[in-house]
């Protein structure tokens, strides 16, 4: 036995080689593959906790709020017509290159709504946990951001709250409707032109987290 | 150290500071008692008579990095979730040459001059009004070099990505580095031992 021979320093210096050399082996990232948990997912859409919804957001525009993503996953040309401001665009196909990190608070729309959920399923499964979808989408957003509609018997309390939705409609450039028209023809309205709201800045699309850390000595 | 824990809720901001205060004391605890709370420790690193600085450093880089190579094997940490400072490779090279200026000049780095501090030593307190006085004057003239400080930005990047190995090569060459290194720096303090 010869091992009693070596010095404390030198018994550590030849585990840290002996754990290097097997480290040489190591995986320490995970592949493509993923781990799915059903019954967490499922009690996540059950509880309504995916999604934020159209004024939630808006709200957080106008306050600048800059901890979250906004991820449009429509396509280029679509983008280009009209997005939600803060948006950026990362259509469905390139979703899983985009640089997004797994802490971040990542908000995901499309045209409607299935689109979105889907891209959400495929984030949640790849640990992207703070991951959401807009609820209704972006045609969610036309009737209940840009062009609310009061409905006819209005009592005063639904009123004072159209009051509020008109002010962020008209931020946003839309319009808010008091004659009652059905909301789901606002789709066909003609969409505000693509200015970015005067309040908040566009966020960086840096995926860092603007936090800095101390670290070190 | 505790970011997950506190980022996911399993606590809140208050009982955060108070694992902060209990993580901080224990570091500046095991300092004072490894005799880095003294500046002559540090200014032994310099006169190579006592590589202690050095081997602490490299021990916390091994130490560190088998780690979080093993548990993120084992599938208990998830490395895309530890956060890293974005490398800017010019600017960190004046830094860290700035830092090293005062490291010798003081013979303190930040951290333990604060452990020396909480011991009373008036060095210490100096060396503190330093570091207040250079965060202010960094503040004062960061507008004109701002540009500088943001230089080449390489994002948040780690060896295997720059030189394109698998992250298990650079782990064992990083452990055969720190082992030659702990050789060498105790060959070099037998050097210079004798002569101060």
């Amino acid at each position: 036995m010869r091992l009693p021979q070596l010095t404390l320093n030198q018994k550590l210096g030849a585990a840290a080689l002996a754990l290097g050399a097997l480290a040489l082996a190591s995986q320490p990232h995970r592949g493509p593959f993923v781990k799915l948990d059903a019954r967490e997912l499922a009690l996540v859409v059950e509880q309504e906790v995916d999604h934020v919804t159209p004024a939630e957001l808006a709200a957080w525009i106008v306050e600048g709020r800059a901890d979250y993503r906004l991820i449009d996953l429509r396509t280029a040309g679509e983008f280009e017509r009209y997005h939600i401001p803060t948006a950026e665009n990362a259509p469905l196909s390139a979703l899983a290159d985009y640089p997004l990190q797994r802490n971040e608070k990542i908000v995901l729309y499309s045209e409607g709504g299935i689109h979105a959920a889907q891209a959400w399923l495929l984030l949640r499964a790849q640990g992207y946990s703070g991951a959401y979808t807009v609820l209704g989408g972006l045609d969610g957003w036309k009737d209940e951001v840009l062009f609310p509609a009061l409905p006819a018997d209005a009592g005063p309390k639904q009123r004072a709250r159209f009051e509020r939705a008109a002010a962020v409609a008209r931020f946003f450039g839309g319009e808010a409707r008091a004659d009652g028209t059905p909301a789901a023809s606002a789709a066909s309205v003609e969409l505000p032109k693509l200015v970015s709201p005067a309040g908040p800045a566009q966020p960086v699309a840096t995926g860092a987290p603007r936090k800095k850390k101390k670290e070190g000595c | 150290m505790m970011t997950p824990l506190f980022k996911y809720g399993f606590f809140g901001e208050e009982f955060s500071l108070l694992v902060a205060f209990v993580l901080g004391v224990g570091f500046g605890f095991f300092l004072e008692r490894a005799g880095f709370g003294s500046a002559r420790k540090l200014a032994a690193q310099f006169y190579l008579y006592d590589m202690s600085v050095f081997k602490v450093m490299f021990t916390a880089i091994v130490t560190a990095m088998l780690g979080v190579t093993y548990l993120g094997w084992l599938g208990w940490l998830d490395l895309d979730l530890v956060y890293l400072v974005p490398t800017h490779l010019g600017p960190q090279v004046v830094g860290g040459l700035v830092l090293g200026v005062g490291f010798v000049v003081g013979g303190y780095c930040p951290g333990t001059s604060v452990a020396a501090l909480a011991t009373g030593r008036f060095d210490a307190m100096l060396y503190a009004l330093g570091i207040f006085a250079g965060t202010f004057a960094y503040a004062q003239v960061y507008p004109a070099i701002q540009g500088f400080v943001n230089a080449n930005p390489m994002g948040q990047v780690t060896l295997p990505e720059v030189f394109e190995l698998p992250w298990g090569l650079v782990v064992f060459v990083v452990v055969i580095i720190a082992v030659l290194g702990f050789w060498g720096a105790t060959l070099v303090e037998r050097r210079f031992r004798s002569e101060p």
